[in-house]
């Protein structure tokens, strides 16, 4: 939207945000104050909000008048009654510590309205702003560690997060929460779990699927259960705390390994695959179930980083070798999620088979996501275990791929990466499964 | 006296932000539970009105049912704005002479009372500055706008409050007035002449809450009032006098404290639950003996002034004790009503001793109940009103209530409490959308009428009820159809709506399953299975009690193939009296119709009986010299 010095819609722009003003198009006048410009508007089309609140687009052509009328900006006739809430009027400053780390994504930013985008949210205050009834409980320690959408992060983030939990629990904070995007919250949640091998107290990752500029935004209920979690629960090990169904009443803390985010858009979109979520967080209590990591003594302990060139296919009808080629072009270690038990068409044997012999480690999981492979049943099995393929129980392919690049951090060894690939390090797999659990329970 | 409307008509046309359709449901799938916060708007600032809602915290239940999916429930994101309700908008839009706007922005308008599972209603202004001419006078139309409408409450008890998601989403279009209606009844006739406009489109809701009307007055002096959701439009005038008389009301209280020099009260809460340990009120010993407590503080100067409500509907009493309840204490007592209510002299002296309230133009206010915060809450709210009373009338928003006063509901909300719906793209109105529109206006009322008196030969009253009702399509339908047009508009404009007022819903929504079912029934009329006059009943079966035709049959005695033709009917009477026709000739009809009428009427046209009757009799009376022999029906 460029114009000359006379044009119209320069001057329009060229006035601070929520300037009251005039526009006459054709005959027709339009009193408003002036918006952000909106880049899904369409060409030459300005956003003025009326006095009735609503905002319109209006079209201004080259001849169309513009008049900077009398009276305050918008925003700053306010009632003096509307005054946000103030964190210290009801901060606890007893009780255990909670460090909050804030990442970016849904459930730490908010729409900043004047200039259209979303911002992090940095301050306490605004924290409060957002969640009241924070920092009622006892202390809460913000960091923002980042400000990313969660589709954004990378291994070096979830290494870089990791330092940060350490130096929390270093610190003397009881628990850690880590406000973090839905999106790729469980790949974190299992890159967490495999880094640590003793955590003194609980890590708990919690997002949001609605945003919290809304009054319905199940953020709130996710956070504050985290947090509570984090001081009180009796647990040492990662976990992932959100809705438990569509009804703001009960969290679910779910194990970082077994946790996957199976609906794109609802509140109880993260669900425990295999196993049943070890604790739910309910009008403030907390319940855990008998298979849950106590804290352990001592400081946190762990390997920290992650290493590269990990790949995670899936296995598809239709899939060729030249496919499977260029996609794991490089790899160290690749994640199969195959067909069923663990299977793929017969054509990719050779391939399979070539490839591990050069020294890359190739784990089967399932696309099923729920059950186990078993490379015994059929003869596919057999044959592709012969060609290399180590089979990986019932982890998730994600989870598989996180463990992998984590291995492949710490040791160049293929059958050293393999040995670590197919040992259980953080509930990650089990032997056992039954009719209750899963995410059908 | 300034009186503005903003008429709410529901559309037919499939929800606004999803493909559910806009139908009503009495079945419950499954049920969950909201909490619902207030977020700042667009500048920042917390809408009076959004916070007052949300600090009561409540849980809220949702019934879910077939006509709700993921964007009901808050569980998934809006889709794109259904086009034909933007459509219908535009139409009206054209109809009132209003300007589209260039481009729509749905925005979120903050309602936390649990009425919609986001938080916020969706709206949109979609046109400006149109105008309705009527009876001589022009009446500006100053928006146009497309929102979403709520949940229906289903309950609410124990500060339990439950909706229903089977309207949440149903499109509805807001017609705003101008503030310059000047009375009740013309307030009416403006919303009749936009209701039948709105109807004219063919594509609106029809049935009990399908239109309505929030009425804005004030009068000389007072303030903008808002009665939200009338959805009786004979109720308007009641609600507007009641508001006008109200508003003055309180002015003349304002004059009174203002010569009494009354300065806002700032006496401070006292406990008295002590000196009612003895009472012999059954409602304030019931909450001391359930442990809670009685509190209160004096109003000086407000004596006199609060009311009594045996003489009195309006007072300043029932506004401190609508504010009271609004914070969830269920009444209030105050000095103008005492002693009453087991409440005896000695123990008013007790209180307006330890009040502070003992000048004789003092007044004071308790409030009973178990939670104190909550009963302090109240006397704060009440105190607050107090005080605006001093200024006359506050701007605020009322509830309708049934036979047509208000109760306070909340603040006048205000544009902080509007923000983008950032989920929704920016719509530049399409240009060949317009142009389809402006070619298929729907037939204006006058048009419609004139048409169905030219056309139809209807009279100019029945030709007024078919467009005033929305029932001009269903009309053109079953004319197209063949059937008679006096019978079509009796049975549309007098059978019909009794009968779906008894209901308590259309016997269809759209016209033509309305005149795809009103047709079967006439079929039966038209082949003479069933008279003009047993259509009534049948009618009466199938909308009340929501029968299929045959059953409506049955059940109504009219079992067509049960009875012998009429013809057989015809013939073996005149063989069994055939005395009587030898006899009288054909002064024989009267009585011979009366014996046929006993048995057929209801079923076939007294007209059609009389016809075949005097056929069949005049062939006998001609064939007299040859009298047949036994008694087989000729063909």
């Amino acid at each position: 939207m460029k114009g000359s010095p006379s044009d119209p819609l320069a001057q329009l722009l060229s006035l601070p945000i929520g300037t009251p003003v005039r526009l006459v198009v054709n005959g027709r006048s339009w009193e408003g104050w002036t918006l952000p410009p909106d880049p899904l508007s369409s060409p030459r089309v300005v956003k003025l909000k009326v006095g009735s609140g609503y905002n319109v687009g209006v079209h201004v052509p080259e001849n169309a008048e513009v008049e900077v009328r009398s009276g305050p900006p918008f925003g700053e006739e306010r009632n003096p009654q509307n005054e946000k809430a103030q964190p210290s009027s009801s901060a606890a400053n007893d009780g255990p510590r909670v460090l909050l780390l804030a990442t970016g994504g849904t459930i730490a930013s908010r729409v900043d309205y004047q200039t259209g985008g979303v911002r992090p949210v940095q301050s306490p205050e605004d924290l409060a702003d957002v969640y009241p009834g924070l920092f009622q409980d006892g202390p809460v320690e913000l960091r923002t560690v980042s400000e990313i959408f969660s589709e954004d992060m990378t291994p070096a983030d979830w290494t870089r997060l990791a330092r940060e939990v350490d130096r929390g629990f270093h610190e003397g904070s009881r628990g850690v929460v880590i406000a973090h995007g839905t999106d790729t919250l469980a790949y974190t949640a299992a890159a967490l779990a495999f880094q640590f091998r003793r955590l003194p107290g609980p890590v708990v990752l919690a997002g949001a699927q609605r945003s919290i500029d809304r009054p319905s935004s199940d953020g709130p209920l996710n956070l504050l259960a985290a947090i509570r979690a984090a001081r009180y629960a009796d647990l040492g090990e990662v976990v992932v705390a959100m809705h438990h169904d569509p009804s703001d009443v009960q969290v679910d803390l779910h194990r970082a390994t077994r946790v996957r985010k199976m609906h794109s858009t609802r509140r109880d979109a993260f669900r425990s695959l295999n196993v049943t979520p070890i604790g739910t967080v309910s009008e403030g209590r907390i319940t855990l179930t008998e298979d849950h990591q106590p804290p352990q003594t001592g400081p946190p302990e762990g390997q920290f980083g992650f290493g590269e060139r990990g790949a995670l296919v899936w296995l598809v009808p239709g899939l060729t070798a030249e496919h499977l080629e260029s996609a794991c072009e490089d790899a160290r270690g690749i994640v199969l999620a195959g067909t069923g038990m663990g299977h793929t068409h017969r054509s990719l044997i050779p391939w399979i088979r070539a490839t591990s012999e050069k020294g890359v480690v190739i784990g089967m999981t399932t696309q099923c996501l729920e059950g186990e492979v078993d490379p015994f049943v059929y003869a596919r099995g057999r044959e592709l275990q012969r060609a290399g393929v180590v089979y990986l129980g019932d982890m998730l392919p994600e989870t598989a791929y996180v463990k992998l690049l984590w291995a492949l951090g710490h040791s160049p060894d293929p059958s050293r990466i393999k040995a670590l690939l197919t040992a259980p390090l953080a509930g990650e797999m089990s032997t056992r499964r039954t009719l209750d659990e899963g995410s059908r329970s | 006296m300034k009186i503005g409307l903003e008429l709410h008509q529901q559309l037919a046309t499939g929800k606004l932000f999803c493909p559910c359709p806009s139908e009503l449901s009495e079945a419950s799938r499954s049920q969950f539970f909201r909490r619902l916060r207030a977020t700042s708007g667009e500048a920042g600032a917390l809408d009076a009105a959004a916070q007052q809602q949300a600090a009561r915290g409540r849980l809220y239940r949702y019934e879910v049912t077939p006509s709700s999916c993921l964007v009901e429930a808050d569980e998934e994101p809006p889709h794109p704005l259904n086009p034909e309700a933007l459509s219908v908008a535009l139409s009206l839009a054209e109809l009132l002479d209003a300007h589209p706007v260039d481009e729509i922005q749905v925005m979120r308008k903050l309602v936390v009372d649990g009425s919609n599972t986001s938080g916020f209603q969706r709206t949109a202004l979609v046109a400006v500055d149109g105008v309705l001419q009527l009876n001589g006078r022009t009446y500006s139309l100053p928006t146009f706008c497309l929102e979403e409408d709520a949940a229906r409450k289903v309950e609410a008890k124990d500060g339990d409050s439950a909706y229903r998601l089977d309207r949440l989403g149903i499109p509805l279009l807001e017609i705003a007035t101008g503030p310059e209606i000047r009375s009740g009844p013309e307030a009416r006739e403006v919303a009749e002449a936009l209701g039948a406009l709105l109807r004219a489109t063919r594509r609106v809701r029809r049935g009990i809450g399908s239109i309505r009307e929030d009425v804005n007055v004030s009068v000389e002096g007072g303030a903008r009032v808002e009665i939200k959701g009338v959805q009786e439009l004979r109720l308007i005038a009641r609600f507007v006098e009641n508001e006008g008389e109200r508003q003055q009301k309180l002015i003349a209280i304002r004059d009174e404290l203002v010569a009494r020099a009354v300065s806002p009260p700032q006496a401070p809460v006292q406990p008295v639950t002590d000196l009612f340990r003895e009472t012999t009120s059954r409602s304030l010993a019931g909450v001391i003996r359930s442990g809670g407590g009685v509190w209160g503080f004096a109003l000086p100067g407000f004596g006199g002034l609060l009311g009594k409500s045996a003489t009195d509907p309006e007072r300043l009493g029932r506004e401190l004790a609508d504010r009271a309840r609004a914070e969830g204490i269920g009444g209030i007592l105050h000095s103008d009503e005492l002693p009453g209510y087991g409440i005896d002299a000695a123990t008013v002296a007790k209180v307006r001793s330890r009040l502070g309230a003992e000048e004789p133009q003092a007044a004071f206010v308790l409030v009973a109940g178990p939670d104190p915060a909550v009963a302090l809450r109240a006397l704060e709210a009440i105190r607050q009103r107090a005080e605006q009373a001093l200024s006359g009338v506050p701007e605020e928003t009322r509830d309708p209530l049934p036979e047509g006063r208000t109760r306070y509901s909340r603040p006048l909300p205000g544009r902080h409490r509007m923000y983008p719906e950032t989920d929704v793209p920016p719509l530049r109105v399409p240009a060949d959308l317009l142009a389809s529109v402006r070619q298929h206006l729907p037939e204006r009322p006058a048009s419609a009428r004139a048409r169905l008196e030219r056309e139809h030969g209807l009279s100019a009253e029945l030709a007024h009820q078919l467009v005033r009702d929305g029932e001009v399509d269903v009309f053109d339908l079953l004319r197209a159809q063949g059937h008679p047009p006096a019978l079509v508009a009796r049975i549309l404009t007098q059978d019909l709506p009794p009968l779906e007022e008894r209901r308590g819903a259309p016997l269809a929504q759209s016209a033509s399953e309305r005149a795809r079912i009103l047709d079967g029934l006439l079929v039966e009329v038209a082949r003479g299975r069933l008279a003009k006059e047993g259509a009534p009943p049948v009618l009466e079966k199938m909308v009340v009690e929501g029968l299929p035709l045959p059953a409506a049959l049955t059940e109504s005695g009219f079992a067509g193939g049960e009875n012998p033709a009429l013809e057989v009917q015809v013939e073996s009477l005149l063989d069994r009296e055939h005395t009587l026709w030898e006899a009288r000739g054909m002064a024989a009809f009267q009585p011979l119709m009366g014996h046929l009428m006993a048995s057929v009427r209801g079923r076939i046209d007294g007209q059609v009986v009389a016809e075949m009757l005097r056929e069949r009799l005049g062939r006998r009376l001609a064939s007299r010299t040859a009298p047949p022999e036994g008694a087989s029906p000729t063909g």
